[in-house]
């Protein structure tokens, strides 16, 4: 190995990788050409184990979705009807595929539900799983907005995307990224990420392409209640949902005092009343 | 930001191959078992040294009983915490820290501080502890340690279920606070009632029913509350066919409905209807545990259909200061 070799992101992703700066993914799903080159990348890198390996029926998706052993997921939307300004020409379904992950939000759902510290925030601003604290209690997974964590019924642990947090401690850009043949998975610094996604944005629109935007970027769909950015941000061109996608997640975490204030004020209340009622014997 | 503003505010019923959008933790009966102990016992607690601080004497039968509740459960509430996680020999992580953020974080010092303060109390119940004026003192404060935090074990998991993006857990979390508070008071009351009458102390049994009563009540207006929160975020329709689309009636006729005309027999009888009493007693436990049952896999179901995860996650259902987005259509 030689030295050059610590910061090969450079050559790769053109970004140098340094602790105290954001680092993530955007995902441009017009690029998309469902190879799944990331899910394999991403099972070889992180050696997860194999799914059962069922047919969904379902397009030509026989991942289904994110799991404790599956972190990039590739979406097969396949579109027969696709209304009166089709962009495709007859005799041809209209495919919108995009490689899901997890988002790394900010602030992260999962994060702020885990009760051990076992979910931390990165140097790199990502959030990863600290796989020798995990207890399994199972927080973290209706506590994510996007159904992305899962618990591991051989281990018994949560697990999801480190966004390679081995790599880019190794100066290394995430396997997924890396294997993209079409540039569709990007990964760098944040700050530059966001200006080309929007720059890309632009471009399309000026190209006639009006309906691709983009989800999870600051002060977009998928950065709403409470949720400022995800990390892992995509370019779309259908509503959120058509990629199994919520329009307006929200922060968990905000709901927590309204619900135990509102309960103590309660308890409180009934507690005054059994004042009165409770006389014993007077 | 041409095609932004053109994004419609709520669901249009489409999704990805109707897969579930969000996932479930693996929680049971064990979960909904624990919420609804811990319900049960931090009320009793609260109860007791509420009515111990009005007569001591007249409440000695329901402090002792209410502090065996306390002790039974909070040995039962860990047992069943501990053996819900799927890596039970880490249970001492939730210690590592204390995460402000995390109903599940400071719940477990909060239970943790009911199970010791639990502990404490009932040493006083002790000829051998009691004898002795400093260590009575002890126990008795430690007796007002168990009712406070008696009140936090009782209502946290409120805070516990809302503060998930699960759709039905999550969409009302004022109103299942207000629910959690009203049935655990509800819950307590009861049970230190029942044990009341068993030992033929009836009038204590029946200042305690009343308790129940007025809690069963108030537990029936937030049930009202969270069913109205439930439709306004369209998960009735979500759920058209599904038995959970029920559990808020449900809700209303065991906890609420039964309890009150069993109890209101008894005093419309001049009090010669105890075993009214006894099924308006059975009533409210039976149902506080049930509510929480049905809540619990009411909103698992409700995670798996896009059509009550996307109509819950629609900018209509924003926080209204989110609503001003610029790619929000009005």
């Amino acid at each position: 190995m030689s030295l050059d070799m610590r910061h090969e992101a450079e050559s790769t992703a053109n970004t140098r990788i340094e602790p105290g700066r954001s680092y993530g993914f955007f995902t441009d799903t017009t690029l998309c050409i469902g190879c799944k080159a990331c899910e394999v990348a991403c099972k070889e890198w992180n050696q997860l184990p194999a799914e059962d390996d069922k047919l969904t029926g379902m397009s030509y998706d026989n991942t289904r979705d994110l799991s404790a052993t599956t972190w990039r997921h590739v979406a097969f939307v396949e579109q027969m009807d696709q209304g009166p300004d089709a962009v495709m020409p007859g005799l041809q379904s209209r495919w919108l595929m995009m490689s899901d992950v997890c988002k790394h939000c900010d602030p992260a759902p999962c994060l702020e539900a885990c009760p051990t510290g076992a979910i931390f925030r990165t140097e790199f601003d990502t959030v990863v799983v600290q796989q020798d604290i995990c207890n399994g209690c199972g927080y973290c997974v209706p506590a994510c907005p996007f159904g992305v964590v899962d618990l591991d019924e051989v281990d018994g642990k949560a697990h999801k995307c480190t966004l390679c947090y081995d790599r880019l401690k190794g100066g290394m850009e995430p396997a997924c990224s890396k294997a993209c043949p079409t540039d569709s998975i990007q990964f760098g610094a944040l700050d530059d990420l966001i200006q080309r996604a929007h720059d890309r944005v632009d471009a399309l629109h000026e190209g006639g392409r009006t309906d691709a935007y983009l989800y999870g970027a600051p002060d977009t769909p998928g950065a709403t209640g409470g949720i400022e950015k995800l990390n892992a941000f995509f370019l779309l061109v259908d509503r959120s949902e058509v990629y199994n996608l919520p329009l307006a997640p929200t922060r968990p975490a905000s709901r927590t005092a309204p619900a135990f204030g509102t309960g103590l004020a309660a308890f409180a209340g009934l507690a005054l009343a059994a004042v009165a009622l409770l006389k014993g014997r007077s | 930001m041409t095609r932004h503003d053109r994004q419609p505010d709520t669901w249009n019923g489409q999704s990805y191959y109707d897969q579930p959008p969000l996932k479930n933790p693996h929680w049971d009966w064990k979960v909904s078992g624990y919420i609804a102990v811990a319900a049960v016992s931090g009320a009793a607690q609260a109860l007791s040294w509420i009515g111990s601080l009005r007569d001591r004497a007249a409440f000695q039968g329901a402090r002792r009983n209410a502090s065996a509740i306390g002790l039974i459960g909070s040995v039962m509430g860990a047992a069943l915490l501990i053996a819900d996680l799927k890596t039970p020999q880490r249970f001492h992580n939730m210690l590592r820290i204390l995460r402000p953020t995390s109903p599940m974080s400071f719940g477990t010092y909060i239970f943790g501080l009911f199970g010791t303060s639990s502990a404490l109390a009932s040493l006083g119940e002790l000829p051998a502890v009691s004898r002795y004026r400093p260590l009575r003192w002890i126990t008795r404060l430690a007796h007002g340690g168990a009712a406070i935090s008696g009140a936090g074990v009782a209502t946290y998991t409120a805070a516990l279920m809302s503060a998930t993006s699960n759709p039905y857990w999550s969409s009302a979390p004022r109103a299942l606070g207000a629910q959690f508070a009203t049935s655990a008071i509800a819950s307590g009351a009861a049970a230190l009632a029942l044990l009341e009458r068993f030992s033929g102390r009836t009038r204590t049994a029946r200042q305690l029913e009343g308790v129940a009563a007025l809690a069963s009540a108030a537990h029936a207006g937030a049930t009202l509350c969270a069913k109205q929160r439930h439709q306004e975020v369209g998960l009735d329709e979500a759920l058209s066919d599904h038995p959970g689309r029920r559990l808020d009636a449900a809700d209303l006729l065991v906890a609420g409905a039964l309890p009150l005309a069993a109890y209101a027999v008894d005093r419309a009888t001049g009090g010669r209807s105890p075993t009214a009493a006894v099924v308006g007693s059975a009533a409210v436990l039976a149902g506080g545990w049930l509510m929480r049952h049905g809540i619990l896999n009411t909103g698992k179901e409700t995670a798996r259909r896009p059509a009550a995860a996307f109509r819950v996650a629609s900018p209509c259902n924003l926080p209204r200061t989110d609503k001003r987005r610029s790619w929000i259509r009005n």
